[in-house]
């Protein structure tokens, strides 16, 4: 247990460097979360794009955009809840109650902007149900969240008697701007790099998104420096069932209508998309950016499988594939730096 | 008749046991003593197979005797209770007496005999409890006295108690020395490794203190011995090297208007009586005592982890103490645990988010959005003033040593600038060094006028470190040492008898 363990020039001797250069250096740093998920789009877009060329059109792409951001909004919820080690399983649940909740409310003759916004809120208090599930009985979110799966997704059956609810008309104000474009920017894909832009200052910035890392990282120590564990927990939730509604209004704009059905699944594939995108699953970081690339992803393969013919049957063993690669190609790399750190200097 | 010869261990450099003789007779209850660290638990471990020493042979009655591991020891007629408890909290009393060794009849579970087994233990142990009853909900006291008949049942030849009674009351601990002195009527050889050197020279044929992996003092008669000379035994010559000279000599008085963290009448139950202490500002103050005897439970309550019963906790501006961990940090206290891995640091985050965990994410001192480079410049300075080394604050703590890991959690609590600091075992597992630098910084710290509380399973440090140490015993003050009272001699035999020296306040 000596001080210094031989290693070359002893930088116990130097001071501390006082401040890094941190525009070059920093950024790239910052930027290798989710680099991986970043280089991976692009090869397998050109890729695609190299046999199909009509995939690299615009509109293709936009189209791919404007799929992915249901699940991308989803899983930017899930990075901040498996960045502290939490998880949530009813967000596909919450996605459709609130969808049908917005399309019965402005049927019931509400503004639909009203009515999005009650939606958004409504999405909210689903979130502080499940974080209080889990404070008050004890349970872990994993057991919460899937009791919760099954019961807001039945209160979405029994609401809709378990068929499609239409929403506000195709020419409703509301409606046109949510499916509309700028530019030939899907709005929805717009509100989507918003959020993650958003999201990513609340993650890296903000004592919410440190309290969030911290409690990841080592539980006890953040409880153990005065960090509210139980405080932060129900706002990570309110934060996931609040997009969770957000994803569902957006639904209902552009599609007009609230299928119960809708959404199940998706808090697979936004676990998947955060993980994909170099969210720990061990907790303590967190990408948003990766997160929504994640999403991206999987909408990449969904509409390349298509483009090859590939029967749409395959397409969640596709999806499987794509979440065993990033997994896999994750582990590896933490491996490889754990093993480099190991027989670096040990100060 | 068991016996050990020339038992090494090594953990890679550290040297547990540097070869080791015990020789315990069937028919006798045999003291294992020695400070913490002196490899008594290395040599249990050794005895009940837990431990493979590198070197050594031990023999049972007089047969050479290999054991492969606890199982093995129990299959072999060695019995332990350890310190640590280590009962099934679902499974009933019954089911926890025969762990993994259930007698059967046929396939079945054979209840019924081993309850004929188990019921004349317990009744020797005075416990008289519902077989059937799941051992959750038992008090810590009858949970220790069952792993007690849990050891009893399996018939040993050879009983080995680690820290038995450091769970039990008086009364219980009472009917304990019963039960091994029937036990020597049996031809039972008992093991016996006890802080309670009193209740030890009570009990006890027999005496060996080790030292430093060493046997200092091979199986004496216990009758031969004092608590004194257990004490001089166990700390050996460096008794000597902390006799130093202090700037003050006498006793340390409390002026009554000095600002001061006092509890008042405080109990929690099971761990404090009605305990008033005044800790003033501006001096390092030590809590000592043997495990239980409420030295720790003070540093729970002022941290708000433990609430009272009874009683209040007033920090040094006057202000009550409030409810909770958070609470409590949020009024300027800051908790130093010796258990950084867990408590302290996030390893796999640089020096400088460790360094803003308390100030900037948990006390938002830095408002709504924090500025990484801010942070970084001010963990840059606690870095610099700390000694902390490191090429640069952008380093995960994991790759540092634990000594500078140490000093990362100092460098987290500095940065929110406490008024009481409680330091729990801060040195653990940290060279001699960074442990030099670390007790600088509390004579800093207390200059500063903070309260410095600081527990610590060590009596030396206590006794080099501290300007006065408050001795606990059985949940109450039992001594404040200071001056020339304040040695590692006198300090551990007051932690042990619970009496005070005739003439210290």
């Amino acid at each position: 247990m000596s001080e210094t363990t031989v290693s070359t020039p002893t930088p116990t001797e130097q001071p501390p460097a006082p401040r890094q250069p941190r525009n070059g250096f920093g950024r790239t740093l910052l930027a290798q979360e989710y680099l991986g998920v970043l280089i991976a789009t692009l090869a397998l877009v050109l890729l695609i794009g190299a046999f199909h060329p009509r995939f690299l059109q615009f509109d293709q792409l936009m189209a791919i955009l404007n799929q992915a951001t249901y699940i991308g909004i989803l899983a930017c919820g899930m990075a901040f809840l498996l960045a502290m080690r939490e998880l949530d399983l009813s967000v596909g649940s919450v996605y459709a109650l609130t969808a049908l909740a917005c399309a019965m409310l402005t049927t019931a003759g509400m503004n639909p902007w009203l009515a999005a916004v009650l939606a958004i809120v409504a999405g909210g208090l689903l979130g502080l149900f499940n974080a209080l599930l889990i404070q008050y009985f004890g349970l872990p979110s994993i057991v919460a969240t899937l009791a919760t799966l099954a019961m807001f997704r039945g209160l979405t059956l029994a609401l809709s008697d378990g068929t499609q609810v239409l929403g506000p008309p195709v020419d409703d104000p509301f409606s046109q701007v949510i499916s509309g474009d700028v530019l030939g920017v899907p709005v929805t894909g717009i509100v989507l790099v918003v959020v993650v832009i958003v999201l990513t200052v609340v993650l890296r910035a903000t004592p919410f998104g440190y309290r969030v890392r911290s409690i990841g990282s080592n539980p006890d120590a953040a409880l153990f420096s005065g960090i509210p564990v139980n405080r932060v927990r129900m706002q990570a939730f309110v934060l996931s069932g609040a997009l969770g509604g957000l994803a569902g209004v957006l639904t209902i704009g552009y599609l007009g209508a609230a299928d119960p059905n809708t959404g199940s699944g998706y808090e697979l594939l936004a676990i998947a998309a955060a993980v994909i995108g170099g969210t720990s699953l061990a907790g303590g970081k967190a990408t948003i950016v990766g997160a929504a690339l994640g999403a991206v992803l999987l909408g990449v393969v969904a509409s390349g499988l298509a483009y090859f013919s590939v029967p749409i049957n395959w397409n969640q063993f596709a999806t499987g594939a794509v979440i065993l690669g990033a997994v896999s190609l994750d582990s590896a790399v933490r491996r490889r730096r754990r093993a480099r750190a190991g027989s670096g200097t040990h100060l | 008749m068991l016996e050990a010869q020339g038992i090494r261990k090594a953990y890679g450099g550290v040297v547990a046991l540097a070869g080791v003789d015990l020789t315990v007779r069937a028919g006798s209850v045999h003291a294992l003593l020695g400070e913490n660290g002196a490899g008594k638990s290395t040599l249990v471990k050794v005895l009940v197979g837990a431990v493979t020493p590198d070197a050594g042979v031990l023999r049972l009655g007089g047969k050479d005797l290999t054991v492969a591991n606890t199982a093995d020891a129990v299959d072999k007629g060695i019995a332990v209770v350890s310190q640590e408890l280590s009962l099934f909290p679902d499974l009933d009393v019954l089911s926890n007496l025969f762990p993994m060794r259930e007698y059967k009849r046929g396939p079945l579970v054979d209840r019924r005999g081993m309850a004929a087994k188990a019921r004349p233990v317990l009744d020797e142990l005075g416990l008289d409890l519902a077989l059937d009853a799941p051992v959750e909900h038992l008090p810590l006291d009858q949970r220790q006295l069952l792993e007690i008949a849990r050891a009893l049942v399996t018939d040993p030849a050879v009983l080995i108690l680690d820290e038995p009674t450091s769970a039990l009351h008086s009364r219980e601990s009472e009917r304990l020395h019963d039960v091994l002195r029937r036990l020597r009527t049996r031809d039972v050889a008992v093991v016996y490794v006890s802080h309670h050197l009193e209740d030890v020279l009570a009990v006890c044929d027999e005496v060996t203190i080790m030292r430093d992996g060493r046997v200092a003092v091979p199986s004496v008669p216990a009758s031969t011995l004092t608590v004194d000379r257990i004490v001089q035994h166990m700390l050996g010559d460096k008794v000597a090297a902390v006799v130093e000279e202090r700037a003050h000599s006498g006793a340390l008085a409390v002026e009554p208007g000095q600002p001061a963290l006092r509890l008042e009448n405080v109990t929690v139950p099971g761990q404090l009586q009605d305990v008033d202490l005044v800790v003033p500002c501006g001096r390092v103050v030590g809590l000592a005592g043997i495990a239980g005897a409420g030295h720790r439970a003070v540093l729970d309550v002022a941290s708000g982890v433990a609430r009272p019963s009874r009683g209040r906790v007033v920090l040094p501006d006057g202000s009550p103490l409030k409810a909770g961990l958070r609470g409590a940090i949020s009024q300027g206290v800051a908790i130093v645990s010796g258990d950084r891995k867990r408590f302290g640091v996030m390893l796999d985050k640089p020096i400088w988010d460790n360094i803003g965990q308390v100030s900037s994410v948990a006390l938002r001192r830095d408002g709504m959005v924090i500025r990484a480079g801010k942070v970084r410049e001010r963990a840059a300075e606690h870095v610099r003033r700390l000694g902390i080394k490191t090429p640069s604050v952008d380093l995960e703590v994991g790759m540092l040593s634990g000594g500078n890991q140490q000093k990362v959690v100092f460098a987290k609590w500095l940065e929110a600038r406490p008024t009481v600091l409680l330091l729990d075992d801060p040195t653990r597992g940290i060279d001699v060094g960074a442990k030099a630098e670390i007790y600088g910084l509390f004579r800093e710290q207390a200059d500063n006028g903070a309260v410095q509380l600081v527990a610590s399973s060590d009596p030396r440090e206590l006794a080099s470190v501290c300007d006065e140490v408050i001795v606990f015993y059985d949940g109450k003050v039992c001594a404040r040492l200071s001056g020339r009272h304040l040695d590692a001699h006198t300090l551990l035999e007051v932690m042990n008898t619970g009496i005070a020296p005739a003439d210290a306040a």
